[in-house]
């Protein structure tokens, strides 16, 4: 995996973080059972870091998905995209495992890592 | 300690379903906060449980700077959700010696539940799993025993006992 798509993972991981520490009934939740979650603008100041990192297009285009999907950087299992559950062509599947390349789901759009 | 608001109070079926005795680590040879993450991470990267050891490390140490996740009275419930994570997991691990854990009491941790889970926005079980587990450690003897614990079977045993106990 490049450094592109590990930093657009580590942003996706910390938008989920944020939101759940944004969210008051989740927030709540876990107070109750003795985590407390402040600092959220400590966390914010990170992604702002980390974001700095990602190429501008590659950016945009995780910010515009991230409005339509939960998660935009998914794994591919075999040949089949795990965020849409479609098969994607042969040539597909082999340029995601080159991992100098940034792929992008024909059908879903979502951005595509293999491990 | 806090209650456990949010558990299944009948069974603890979900942490039951989660011990797994491939993620136990009997005696952790770190004693601070971070490199212990580390040492329990490295485990579930080898279980095949975090496919990028980095990745799954960083939304811990994101977590912790929301607020330590050691609870008090020598407990630790670490968690986090990330894309690196396979499959919904807990992995435990004791230290004898203890841990400098930034604990909300200020002690040492010797339990230490780590969850990990993949990034699926609405995952109910994760939450009832963190709160089995606070349910699971809130009395002082179990918490005794399963320090003394020989095994893993034995660990679950009193873990699931105090379940169907409360």
């Amino acid at each position: 995996m490049n450094d592109q798509l590990q930093a657009l993972v580590a942003l996706q991981d910390l938008d989920l973080l944020i939101r759940e520490a944004k969210d008051p009934e989740r927030a709540t939740q876990e107070e109750e059972l003795g985590f407390p979650l402040g600092g959220v603008d400590k966390l914010e100041r990170t992604r702002e870091r980390l974001a700095k990192q990602i190429d501008d297009r590659l950016l945009q285009l995780y910010e515009r998905m991230s409005r339509r999907y939960d998660r935009v950087v998914v794994r591919v299992e075999g040949s089949v995209c795990l965020g849409c559950f479609m098969g994607l062509p042969t040539a597909a599947t082999r340029r995601v495992s080159d991992s100098r390349r940034v792929e992008n789901c024909e059908n879903c759009g979502r951005i595509l890592y293999r491990i | 300690m806090p209650t456990a608001p949010f558990a299944d109070r009948k069974t603890g079926a979900h942490l039951e379903l989660h011990l797994r005795p491939t993620l136990f680590i009997p005696e952790l040879k770190s004693r601070k906060k971070f490199p212990a993450l580390e040492e329990m991470v490295a485990h579930l990267a080898e279980q095949k449980v975090a496919r990028q050891a980095g990745a799954v490390l960083e939304v811990l140490r994101q977590r912790e700077a929301l607020g330590s996740t050691g609870i008090g009275k020598g407990i630790a419930i670490p968690h986090g959700r990330s894309t690196m994570v396979a499959e919904r997991a807990v992995l435990l691990a004791r230290s004898t010696r203890g841990i400098e854990f930034d604990a909300t009491d200020g002690n040492p941790v010797h339990l230490c539940f780590l969850i990990v889970a993949p990034p699926t926005e609405h995952d109910p079980v994760y939450l009832q799993l963190l709160a089995e587990i606070v349910k699971s450690v809130r009395l002082a003897r179990p918490r005794q025993r399963l320090l003394e614990a020989s095994n893993f079977d034995r660990i679950r045993t009193i873990l699931l006992g105090q379940l169907a106990h409360e």
